[in-house]
């Protein structure tokens, strides 16, 4: 745990909250979130359902204004877009009319970045996915798991400090989503970068993650955070140290359904 | 399909096609066989390549039947050259933005429901009966389905392909072009093939209506003679050119579609 409290700050989340006007009333998703997000960390966010997870990763992307509350970055405040980010998302959202490797050399074309030099940087990323061969396929060719393979790489070709995920995994069977959270840890471990990964599934959260933080259902709120970083890696999903800590996170969230 | 192994393999293909050769020439023997019982009214088969030959050998109004055929070709592809720049354009731009959407959408919403035809009259009355006022009224009949199919494809793209763009920074001209247009582009594809076959139909009534040349000319010229020999030569040469440009506009469509299969 001191470990991680020596660690940089990189993301300060202070009182976030989004509140929609329904067809009659206001319904507030998020409430007063407050997190702190530690330079190289693994951090889930970890929720129950369906509720304001995606809204508040939505708002830390710029996609959704706030409501209330700050995001801080490297102690600024960020309004809107922080071109440091980029996402993976829940609902893949490749470019159907592009192919694995215009999908993934995308960010780079945004930004100006010569042919030659973004397909290398894409290629690079579509190597580390274990996509290669496959570079000229459309998106409709691929399956699930390689679709969002192409999703993690296009993300990582942005070059960005953190990297926001949004269930990316939540459409997977199971098979393939575990063989997923091994690759993604591979890949986080060789480019040590920030991550933020929002699920629902609490063995997936405490496989992949530094700290977990737990939100309560609607409106949401954080309602414990979790150090998991003592427990080593590569992790046992059916090591007694992960059973109790798994037992003990579940325990709270049921409190909280 | 049941068996879906099946549709891929050769044979099969063949078959389709097979079928598809068999219903027309059932459909042509099926006209040999009651035609030229009535010669007048249901010319032969003979009749109707003589009156083709002899279109060639004493040509109508001084030309033949390809001259005809190219005075209303040239019309069509004029008006759509416009109707497809222009239609694409201000229907990208009524689909982007709700404020010109509400200024210009609702002009376009009040003259979308009138068929080209009926403005045949007025624009011959303004612009008399040349070349402009034909190629005016197939640009009013052909620019409806393009402005309709661009602005709802534009406006329907989902909200998951602009928050990429957003999320790794594309500028609005970006956005336009990298996501948007692309993904309207099939739907930009099926307002094309509309006005193609709407941009016929109008090309021929304004050329029933007062022209010398073209195959609407041909029509007319036929039916006032009780000819319908030549009408029905106009007919099958409408048919062959919608159904080359159809085929076209497919091929066109393949290649800057190549997802979209």
């Amino acid at each position: 745990m001191e470990s991680v409290n020596q660690k940089k700050k990189c993301m300060e989340v202070k009182g976030l909250s989004k509140t929609f006007f329904g067809k009659k009333e206001y319904v507030t998703v998020v409430d007063e979130v407050d997190f702190t997000v530690y330079e190289g960390e693994f951090l889930v966010i970890l929720g129950p359902g369906r509720c304001g997870k995606t809204v508040l990763l939505n708002m830390i992307a710029g996609l959704e204004t706030k409501t209330d509350g700050q995001i801080l970055y490297n102690g600024k405040e960020v309004q809107g877009r922080n071109p440091d980010l980029a996402m993976v998302f829940q609902s893949l959202a490749l470019l159907p009319f592009n192919t694995v490797m215009e999908n993934t050399e995308l960010p780079l074309k945004l930004r100006g970045i010569s042919k030659k030099e973004r397909r290398e940087t894409a290629q690079r990323y579509i190597d580390l996915v274990g996509l290669t061969g496959f570079e000229k396929s459309y998106p409709s060719q691929l399956s699930g798991g390689m679709k969002q393979r192409a999703g993690i790489a296009r993300a990582y070709t942005a070059n960005p400090k953190i990297l926001l995920m949004d269930e990316p995994f939540g459409q997977l069977d199971a098979q393939t989503r575990y063989a997923m959270q091994n690759e993604i840890l591979k890949i986080w471990e060789k480019e040590k970068r920030t991550v933020i990964f929002v699920t629902n599934n609490i063995e997936e959260a405490c496989y992949l993650g530094d700290r977990i933080i737990l939100m309560s259902e609607c409106p949401e709120t954080v309602k414990q955070i979790y150090d998991l970083s003592d427990i080593p890696r590569p992790r046992d999903m059916v090591s007694d140290v992960f059973l109790t800590r798994r037992k003990m996170i579940s325990d709270t969230m049921e409190l909280s359904l | 399909m049941y068996n879906s192994y099946l549709s891929k393999s050769k044979g099969y293909k063949i078959c389709m096609i097979l079928l598809s050769v068999l219903s027309v020439g059932l459909l042509i023997g099926s006209y040999v066989w009651v035609s030229g019982r009535n010669a007048v009214l249901l010319p032969s088969v003979g009749q109707i390549w003589a009156r083709c030959v002899k279109l060639f050998v004493n040509p109508i109004k001084g030309v033949n039947l390809l001259a005809h055929v190219w005075a209303s070709l040239r019309r069509v592809l004029l008006a759509l050259l416009f109707s497809w720049t222009a239609g694409v354009v201000f229907g990208i731009l009524i689909g982007w933005s709700k404020t010109l959407n509400a200024i210009f959408g609702s002009i376009f919403e009040l003259f979308r429901p009138i068929p080209p035809i009926a403005w045949i009259p007025i624009v011959i009355m303004w612009f008399g009966i040349g070349e402009f006022p034909k190629i005016l009224i197939v640009i009013i009949g052909s620019i409806v389905p393009v402005v309709v199919n661009t602005r709802a494809g534009v406006s329907l793209v989902e909200q998951q392909y602009v928050d990429v763009g957003t999320v790794f920074g594309a500028d609005n001209r970006q956005m336009l072009s990298n996501i948007i247009m692309p993904v309207a582009l099939p739907s930009i594809f099926a307002g094309l093939r509309t006005s193609v076959s709407s941009g016929w139909t109008v090309v021929l009534a304004a050329e029933m209506l007062g022209a010398d040349h073209g195959v609407g000319a041909l029509v007319t010229r036929g039916w006032n003679a009780s000819d319908m020999a030549l009408v029905l030569v106009s007919i099958i040469v409408i048919a062959i050119i919608g159904a080359l440009l159809s085929v076209g506009l497919s091929l066109a469509e393949k290649v800057v579609c190549p997802w979209n299969q």
